[in-house]
């Protein structure tokens, strides 16, 4: 027994030495990684007026590279228009290639699920105007979950009905959507509870309007 | 002293416990499958279906392992006569090795859709698609080979015709896959994937190609 705890002691030194030699590494700064592919090309055809309308963007669970990551960052893309309203966004989730939602997590810009886009600030779009050859891209806050490759995602924005909205245009529809496919549909649609059915999706495997990117950080 | 020999070994258990619970593989795709909703396609006795798993579509994640995950839509059966895995040189048709894929154990399984240990949520459709977890293949797929991943439903066979597979809707997945008349299950190295065969679609079946 004394062998052993003698053993124990040298190893558990052992262990906290190389512990300690490897803490000597400088921590690298966490990358930036995408988590699925996104739009790789930008277009001006989404471009329909948005007011009162949501789009649904699935990010699919089977398109998910791998990259490490407890947080998710989307990133909206905008091609013209002056303000953007929007009333709510959402992220389902559901089981892979399923329609039934199993959870619902808030999304955020700024801390409100409701915020306004102020596309002519060159602090928010820093070259102006924006338009198909200088699109703004807005991180929205980063969602503190990791997306798993076992369930499938929906982004869902919903645009306030109101005259902004009417000139707001996306940089998708792109002949390069990468693993994003979106549609949308009349009215607030991110008002579905768990254990609700998403809407089909009439579009097929068409590239989303807004979402662009979906990345680590 | 033996107050900290036994602090130490405490410790050290700890270590060693919480290290084996880190070692588990999280699950992570290999290839990207299929994406979006899924249609059915039916009556499969007597036919193969055979999933091209492309080595030039490979996500980096280190793996020793492979697990395919398979789709149906409807039947309350599945029997299955085999199923194997070909690798090929990257673009060649010709076969350089033959991997048994198995389900339980065995190559020849049956497939009870009606269970819900096996599909969750029963009635199977294409709105609710069940997703069968085959074993895990020992082999590590590589980006200089390709891989066909064949499985032969059994012939004459009343469950089979009855049975659905998940046909993908969307384009956008790197699987891709075909089907033909008879067991193609039984060609050996040297010989070569069947020359009639495009691989213009997104697979039959095969849903997605992950480490675990």
């Amino acid at each position: 027994m004394k062998n052993l705890y003698k053993h124990a002691t040298m190893m558990l030194m052992t262990t906290v030495l190389a512990l300690s030699a490897f803490a000597q590494e400088p921590v690298p700064a966490t990358a930036l990684a995408n988590l699925t592919e996104g739009q790789g090309v930008i277009a001006s055809t989404g471009s329909q007026a948005w007011d009162g309308i949501s789009e649904f963007v699935l990010i699919p669970g089977a398109s998910l590279m791998g990259a490490s990551s407890t947080t998710t960052a989307l990133y909206l893309g905008f091609t013209g228009g002056s303000e953007a309203d929007i009333g709510n966004m959402v992220l389902y989730s559901t089981a892979r290639n399923g329609s039934t939602v199993v959870k619902v997590t808030k999304v955020t810009l700024g801390g409100s699920s409701t915020p306004s886009i102020n596309l002519t600030s060159t602090s928010v779009c820093p070259i102006q105007p924006v338009s198909v050859t200088n699109p703004c891209f807005v991180r929205l806050d980063t969602v503190k979950a990791a997306l798993s490759p076992l369930d499938d995602y929906y982004f869902t924005v919903y645009f306030t009905l109101d005259t902004n909205n009417e000139k707001i245009s996306g940089v998708g529809q792109s002949i390069s959507p990468g693993a994003l496919s979106g549609w949308s549909l009349y009215g607030d649609q991110t008002r579905i509870g768990v254990k609700g059915a998403l809407p089909t999706n009439e579009n097929s495997d068409q590239p989303p309007y807004f979402l662009a990117y979906v990345t680590n950080q | 002293m033996k107050t900290i020999c036994k602090l130490a070994t405490l410790t050290l258990m700890i270590f060693a416990v919480s290290g084996y619970g880190f070692s588990a593989a999280k699950a992570e795709n290999l290839e990207r499958g299929i994406i979006g909703p899924v249609n059915s396609n039916v009556s499969w006795s007597g036919y193969s279906a055979i999933a091209l798993v492309p080595g030039a579509g490979l996500i980096p994640v280190t793996s020793t392992t492979t697990v395919f995950y398979l789709g149906f839509t409807a039947g309350s059966q599945v029997d299955i006569t085999n199923m194997v895995l070909y690798t090929t040189a990257r673009g060649s048709s010709t076969i350089t090795a033959v991997t048994p894929v198995t389900l339980g154990g065995i190559s020849n399984p049956m497939i009870d859709l009606a269970s819900a240990t096996v599909c969750p949520v029963i009635e199977i459709s294409t709105f609710n698609p069940c997703i069968v977890r085959l074993d895990p293949t020992k082999i590590v797929l590589s980006a200089l080979s390709d891989y066909y991943l064949v499985v032969f439903f059994t012939a004459s066979d009343s469950n089979n015709n009855a049975i659905g597979l998940t046909a993908p809707q969307f384009q956008q997945s790197s699987l891709r896959g075909s089907y033909i008349s008879g067991n193609e299950t039984q060609l050996t190295v040297g010989e070569a994937i069947p020359s009639s065969l495009t691989f213009s679609n997104q697979p039959y079946c095969l849903m997605y190609v992950m480490n675990n």
